[in-house]
């Protein structure tokens, strides 16, 4: 068959995959985004031994194939079957999507902690000093003036972090989840035409494409007091006080 | 005549870092109006001696008391933060690298303790703020980022966001050290005529001309004790430590 043709055919498929592949990345991301600043906190503030088991945590998720991870949680969480059904817990297992969010979104907390630790050490100290000096709490400073140095310091490894964890994505497929991967194979069991697989490259990099251009704006808009004027550093003239 | 009330007052503060003893007792009493230089040789502890005022650096031992609130402070213990947030909003701060945040524009800079600790609206704030960064010649310039001003300019945005706070007491931390000499004059300019307008000021500097004609009164730090201290014509005219001496020789 015609490459073009089967495009045209299964269209509808590949949409839906790369629909439920985005929904799988963004959420998991997501998360992780919202969990990583307290953790990446506890990473640059903790005693030694208060964080341990953060640490642990992270070099288990950062140390080990994400599909591991992923079957330990999709078939480790059938062993407990009987205790998770106790809890409550057993329908959130059994979804496929539930299990391979859950790893999603684990893997990439343990990145993204440490990507924004090193966002954090990198905030000019003076900064932090000048807002603790005119009063601001711990909690404000950290909000005013810790995080927006830190993201904008994290915000190129934060990108690269989400575009991995996009393509590690396609694993999803192996627990049955119909994301872009899945549904991917499902095509070419149907038709055996390899060219679908070339389809849904082009549709991982377009994803990707897009994602990088989004993230480059934002970019552009956190650096704004530094990139405009890098070419002229001089002052325009000086005004006498 | 009444001698003007007590804004400042530090009672024996000690400061350690490990064994080494940086601070050994220094007791200074700032009242209304005062403008007190601290000269020293570096190491001498001055700049941690002013740090130790508005707990930038927790000292070992002894007492701060701003405007009647009182932190005693035994074996380094850290303090109540609410507290000292509450007593650091009182004391305006300049920095010698001034330390603006660099991600905000000037006017935010200034507007940012205002709005964030003080708790006023926007409106208030800006008028303020603006009516300040005028005061201090950078009317133009509210809308740039720090990155985009001289080193003289930062610092006099420093001194109007410092301002903004309405401090009791402003301190300064070698305000003139990393500007290019010919941009000290307009950061000193400012200072003095903060000075002239009644304004308590702490001021550790190495601009002996500064120290000579605007302070009320000035305090040489030699290895972490005060070694003389007085009005600055007469430390100056007739030193009466041999340190001093040596001192105002070396940098006059």
């Amino acid at each position: 068959m015609n490459p073009m043709d089967i495009l045209l055919q299964y269209w509808p498929r590949l949409l839906d995959g790369t629909l439920m592949t985005i929904k799988l990345t963004l959420m998991g991301a997501l998360i992780a985004g919202l969990i990583s600043p307290f953790l990446a906190l506890i990473r640059v503030q903790a005693s030694p031994i208060a964080q341990a088991p953060l640490r642990l945590y992270v070099s288990f998720m950062r140390g080990t194939p994400i599909m591991a991870q992923l079957f330990l949680i999709f078939y480790g969480s059938g062993q407990f079957r009987p205790f998770l059904q106790e809890w409550g817990l057993w329908s959130f297992f059994r979804d496929p999507f539930n299990c391979a969010l859950l790893t999603f979104a684990l893997n990439s907390t343990a990145y993204q902690t440490e990507i924004l630790r090193g966002g954090i050490l990198g905030v000019p100290r003076g900064e932090v000093e000048a807002a603790m000096a005119i009063g601001m709490s711990r909690a404000h400073t950290l909000r005013r003036v810790v995080f927006p140095h830190a993201y904008r310091i994290a915000w190129p490894a934060l990108g690269n972090e989400v575009i991995l964890l996009m393509k590690a994505s396609a694993l999803a497929s192996i627990v049955t989840v119909f994301d872009l991967m899945g549904r991917t194979r499902q095509v070419f069991s149907r038709s055996f035409d390899f060219s679908v697989y070339l389809w849904a490259a082009l549709i991982y990099l377009g994803i990707t494409a897009i994602f990088v251009l989004l993230w480059w704006q934002v970019e552009k808009r956190l650096s704004r007091h530094i990139a405009p004027h890098q070419t002229s550093r001089k002052p325009v003239k000086e005004t006498q006080a | 005549m009444n001698r003007p009330e007590t804004i400042l007052k530090a009672q024996d503060i000690h400061k350690s870092y490990g064994t080494l003893e940086v601070l050994k007792g220094i007791s200074l009493e700032a009242r209304k109006h005062d403008v007190i230089s601290i000269l020293g040789s570096s190491g001498s502890g001055k700049s941690t001696f002013l740090r130790c005022l508005n707990f930038l650096e927790t000292p070992t031992s002894g007492k701060v008391t701003v405007h009647g609130e009182e932190v005693l402070v035994k074996n380094g213990k850290p303090q109540n933060a609410r507290h000292i947030a509450e007593i650091r909003s009182r004391l305006g701060m300049v920095f010698q690298q001034f330390n603006l945040w660099t991600h905000r524009t000037v006017l935010e800079n200034v507007m940012e303790g205002p709005i964030q600790v003080k708790r006023q609206t926007k409106a208030e704030a800006r008028d303020k703020s603006e009516a300040l960064l005028a005061r201090v010649g950078l009317e133009d310039r509210m809308d740039m980022y720090p990155s985009q001003l001289s080193g003289g300019q930062q610092q006099r945005v420093a001194i109007a966001r410092a301002l903004a706070m309405e401090p009791d007491a402003i301190l300064f931390d070698e305000p003139t050290s990393a500007l290019d000499p010919e941009l000290v004059g307009e950061v000193l300019k400012v200072m003095k005529s903060l000075a002239a307008e009644g304004r308590t000021m702490i001021v550790v500097t190495h601009e002996m001309g500064f120290a000579r004609e605007v302070s009320s009164e000035v305090v040489f730090l030699h290895n972490g004790r005060i070694a003389e201290q007085g009005p600055p014509e007469e430390m100056f005219t007739n030193p009466k430590t041999e340190v001093f001496e040596r001192f105002i020789a070396k940098v006059m």
